[in-house]
């Protein structure tokens, strides 16, 4: 236990919206309201940053986070069931991803990332390289424990995930890692 | 092995976990740097700042449909929801020539939701908490109000120095740094964040709570915690502790050799007297299973296991066992603590 006065099993950062909350914060947004819109931004920019940084090279990742949040913020009231925030933001994330990629003059998958000679970058970036080839739902929900630092009951809000298959992700994703990255000393 | 440590950082440190917080944690996005803001201009339309010309045209059609959009609703919105009292914090310029967003501040000015105070090296300004307390914010800072109505006022400090003074019940007063997040529990406080992420809390009077997902320090007068940019709040130790023993503390938080983590954590027990319970108690969650007893140990020769814990359910890491020794600090009851966060987090 790395926490102190905590309950188990209870997110310790995370604004613990009731859905009709969240769905008050989004018809805000859908209005104008831009107090409605940073609470927005800053419960889910973790997750945002987290599906590009999976996807993208690092030096764009902070601009296409922006394009992704001021895509919400002009199509929000499309979305029916502001309870889907969470997902919806997600695809939204994913598909801009993709946009790039597709439209990066290059047509790598995923530009090399070149550590600037620092050991401890070098070994970072190898780890993302690794963490970046597994498969989607392992390399998301790994980079917001891992880079973002959200626990396992804050993933499953944000995403919409149930706990058990953010648990499964979280356990399978660590182990493909654990196994590619040849460290096995545990599990 | 449980997935403890991997579903929320509770339970046994997982050493590989921990490795690639390190590593990995150093890529955590700028999320408080305040880089993304729609933010009112005099029309009350919303604008959006932009970091590379890469993404200027779609941004610039973007925009475009955001201001028609906003001002298509504007008329509705001004007339159904009228301006919260609390929308914005007053602003006093206490030196030189502070900025609020781009506008040099002479005298006196207001910083609403979703603005950024920018002090330079020869500024400093104070800004008045609704009627809770203030905060000065020091040369060379950008903090950016996220958001503040009745019994909610959350600041957040991309870089530079702020100091609080806040009279509030506690929790109503929430500093975010990209690296951890600040929880005023009725105390004055100084915060430092480095362009990197890294920081320092030093707490002067009452407590703060010092978080980053389930990893949390308490952080009493007297005592400083340090922020590291990647696995965030590190262990309160008292600033009146010599420069060795702190290092010390440093070195078992943030080093990534093994090897000199355990070294520090023999230097800690090994150094213990009266007024460093706080440092152990952080400690008992933070060293890994076999360290344990020793940290126990060396808590219980400051401060006696209380009556109905017993000394497996502390090495257990019991959470009623663990709070009840806390109580037994003498420093605040962690019942209502736990109470608050249940009703407001």
């Amino acid at each position: 236990m790395d926490h102190v006065l905590e309950l188990p099993r209870v997110p310790v950062v995370t604004w613990r919206r009731e859905p009709e909350t969240l769905a008050e914060t989004i018809r805000a947004v859908a209005s104008g309201d831009q107090d409605a819109f940073a609470r927005l931004y800053a419960d889910y920019v973790r997750l945002v940053h987290a599906i590009v940084l999976g996807r993208v090279p690092r030096r764009d990742v902070d601009d296409l986070v922006q394009d992704v949040f001021l895509t919400a913020y002009v199509r929000v009231r499309e979305l029916r069931d502001p309870a889907a925030f969470g997902g919806w933001i997600a695809a939204i994330a994913r598909n801009r991803a993709t946009d790039y990629l597709r439209q990066s003059p290059r047509q790598e998958p995923l530009p090399e990332e070149v550590a600037g000679g620092d050991p401890i970058e070098a070994e970072t970036l190898a780890v993302l390289d690794v963490v970046r080839k597994l498969p989607d739902a392992y390399r998301e929900t790994l980079l917001m424990r891992l880079v973002e630092g959200m626990s396992g009951n804050e993933i499953a809000e944000r995403t919409g995930l149930t706990p058990a298959s953010v648990r499964v992700n979280l356990h399978r994703g660590m182990k493909l890692l654990r196994q590619r990255l040849g460290w096995t000393g545990h599990e | 092995m449980n997935d403890d440590y991997l579903w929320d950082a509770s339970g046994p440190p997982d050493p590989d976990i921990q490795r690639l917080e390190r590593l990995l944690g150093r890529l955590r996005g700028t999320r408080n740097a305040g880089e993304f803001r729609v933010k009112a201009d005099a029309a009350d339309l919303a604008v959006v700042r932009w970091t590379s010309a890469r993404f200027l045209a779609p941004a610039l059609a973007a925009a475009a449909a955001i201001v028609m959009m906003v001002g298509a609703t504007w008329s509705t919105v001004r007339v159904a929801s009228p301006p919260s009292t609390f929308s914005y914090w007053p602003v006093a310029a206490i030196e030189g020539r502070p900025r609020i967003g781009s506008t040099a501040l002479a005298g006196s000015g207001r910083l609403a939701v979703g603005q950024t105070l920018v002090t330079d090296a020869v500024s400093r300004a104070r800004v008045e908490v609704g009627t809770i307390g203030e905060v000065t914010v020091d040369p060379d800072s950008r903090v950016r109000l996220v958001s503040t109505r009745d019994g909610h006022h959350r600041f957040a400090l991309a870089s530079g120095t702020l100091r609080a003074v806040i009279t509030a019940p506690p929790g109503q007063f929430v500093v975010e740094t990209p690296s951890a997040t600040a929880i005023d529990l009725g105390c004055a406080y100084t915060l430092h964040v480095d362009e990197d992420g890294s920081g320092l809390l030093r707490v002067t009077a009452g407590w703060v709570s010092l978080q980053l997902a389930a990893r949390e320090s308490f952080v009493p007068a007297g005592a400083s915690a340090r922020i590291d940019s990647a696995l965030g709040p590190g262990t309160p130790r008292y600033d009146d502790e010599d420069r060795e023993y702190q290092d010390a503390i440093d070195t078992f938080d943030f080093d990534e050799d093994p090897g000199r983590r355990a070294s520090a954590l023999r230097a800690l027990l090994a150094r213990t007297h009266s007024g460093d319970a706080v440092t152990l108690w952080h400690l008992l969650s933070r060293v890994g299973e076999p360290d344990r007893a020793a940290v126990a140990d060396a808590l219980a020769d400051q401060v006696a296991i209380p009556a109905g814990v017993t000394r497996d359910q502390v090495l257990r890491l019991d959470r009623d066992a663990l709070d009840a020794w806390w109580n037994a600090l003498g420093l605040g009851d962690a019942t209502w603590w736990r109470k608050w966060r249940l009703e407001n987090w």
